[in-house]
């Protein structure tokens, strides 16, 4: 996954949207982790919708994450619909790690390689 | 498929009958002489109805909430899910520990849209968040003894271009922002709800609640117009919680989850 290259977006810092599900208590807002990863499972759901995201470090050894956004009629208002993440989805992630450790975060924002910013 | 056309038509005439039929007696005015309140809407978040305050970051000494000091203390003791303080895993939040209906006017305050329907007679607040609903009926006096309940009983009428509304009869144990603003069931609740341009609805609200505030307190929310005519839905499930916190926090399910398939 190192080198490869994605397209520039403009990048959308998320409004603090978690009034409910996350926030400072389940996350570290003054960290922010930013990797390239593959889509396993994007799950439209309630309370929040949940990414699930898979990740090399420089050795190969892949590592699992979900990532929690928003809820989907707050989602729905951003421009995203069920269908905006396909399993094999190739991106850029940004998130808040969990306070807990873990394969855990709060999404930030996020660009596909195509440069499509969600 | 033409007859479940058919029926789907007989349907809505129906039901728009019965709206209509609502107003036999004329007891409003014509909608077309009351200002159009009609469409769907849709807030900022915020946290906390205090002025001062909306992002919680002082709640209990905002300031601007003539607290008294029963209501400080259970205040204090609450562990709400948002603002400074807040707790996820252990919050005494009552709509996220028990799926409690919000109640209002916290129902308003999630990022989330509402639709006003309105007829000569009542005025339909319609919520996309648990798909929930309140009733203000027009010209009318609050029944004899209101019940009490999760959204309140509400009158209304209008004053110009202004809708007062004048609601009692809600349950104590909703919380009237996600911060956590407590009431009793003695809640009496005065909102002047205008149309102040456009694109933009403006509820001012008076909380008046002698046990939990020694003195009628003000609030305000503010809904821009959505013209996209989308309305989508999120219930709020215990299987779904649950899930959430597996996934996120490791809890260990306290009941089955309902499977997905």
């Amino acid at each position: 996954m190192k080198g490869k290259v994605f397209a520039l977006g403009v990048l959308l810092t998320a409004i603090p949207l978690f009034a409910h599900h996350g926030g400072t208590s389940l996350y570290d807002m003054s960290k922010e982790v930013t990797l390239e990863a593959t889509v396993t499972e994007f799950i439209w759901t309630n309370p929040h919708v949940e990414i699930g995201l898979d990740t090399k470090d420089d050795k190969g050894k892949v590592r699992h994450w979900i990532l929690e956004a928003s809820s989907p009629p707050v989602m729905v208002n951003r421009g995203w619909n069920r269908k905006s993440l396909q399993p094999g989805d190739v991106m850029k992630v940004t998130f808040n790690p969990s306070q807990r450790g873990g394969s855990v975060g709060r999404l930030i924002k996020l660009i596909k390689a195509d440069g499509k910013v969600l | 498929m033409r007859n479940q056309f058919r029926w789907s038509a007989v349907w809505l005439l129906g039901i728009l009958g019965f709206i209509s039929g609502c107003s036999a007696k004329n007891a409003g005015k014509p909608i077309s002489q009351v200002p159009d309140l009609s469409g769907i809407w849709l807030g900022k978040p915020i946290q906390s109805l205090s002025p001062s305050d909306p992002t919680a970051q002082k709640p209990g000494a905002e300031g601007d909430i003539p607290y008294t000091p029963w209501a400080i203390a259970r205040m204090k003791a609450e562990r709400p899910a948002t603002g400074r303080n807040q707790t996820f895993a252990n919050t005494t939040d009552p709509a996220l520990k028990y799926a409690d209906p919000d109640g209002y006017p916290r129902a308003s305050i999630h990022p989330m849209r509402f639709k006003i329907v309105q007829t000569p007679d009542y005025i339909y607040q319609i919520w996309e968040y648990n798909k929930s609903w309140r009733q203000i009926a027009l010209n009318r006096p609050h029944s004899e003894v209101p019940d009490i309940s999760w959204f309140g009983e509400s009158v209304g009428k209008w004053e110009g271009d202004t809708l007062v509304v004048d609601s009692v009869g809600f349950k104590d144990s909703t919380w009237l922002d996600p911060i956590g603003h407590l009431h009793t069931e003695d809640l009496h609740i005065i909102e002047r709800i205008r149309r102040v341009d456009p694109e933009t609805l403006v509820f001012n609200f008076t909380f008046d609640d002698p046990k939990a505030y020694t003195k009628p307190w003000d609030g305000q929310l503010a809904f821009k117009l959505k013209t996209d005519g989308i309305m989508t839905e999120t219930i709020y499930t215990i299987s779904d919680e649950l899930n959430f916190r597996q996934h996120f926090l490791n809890e260990k399910p306290t009941i089955p989850i309902r499977p997905s398939h």
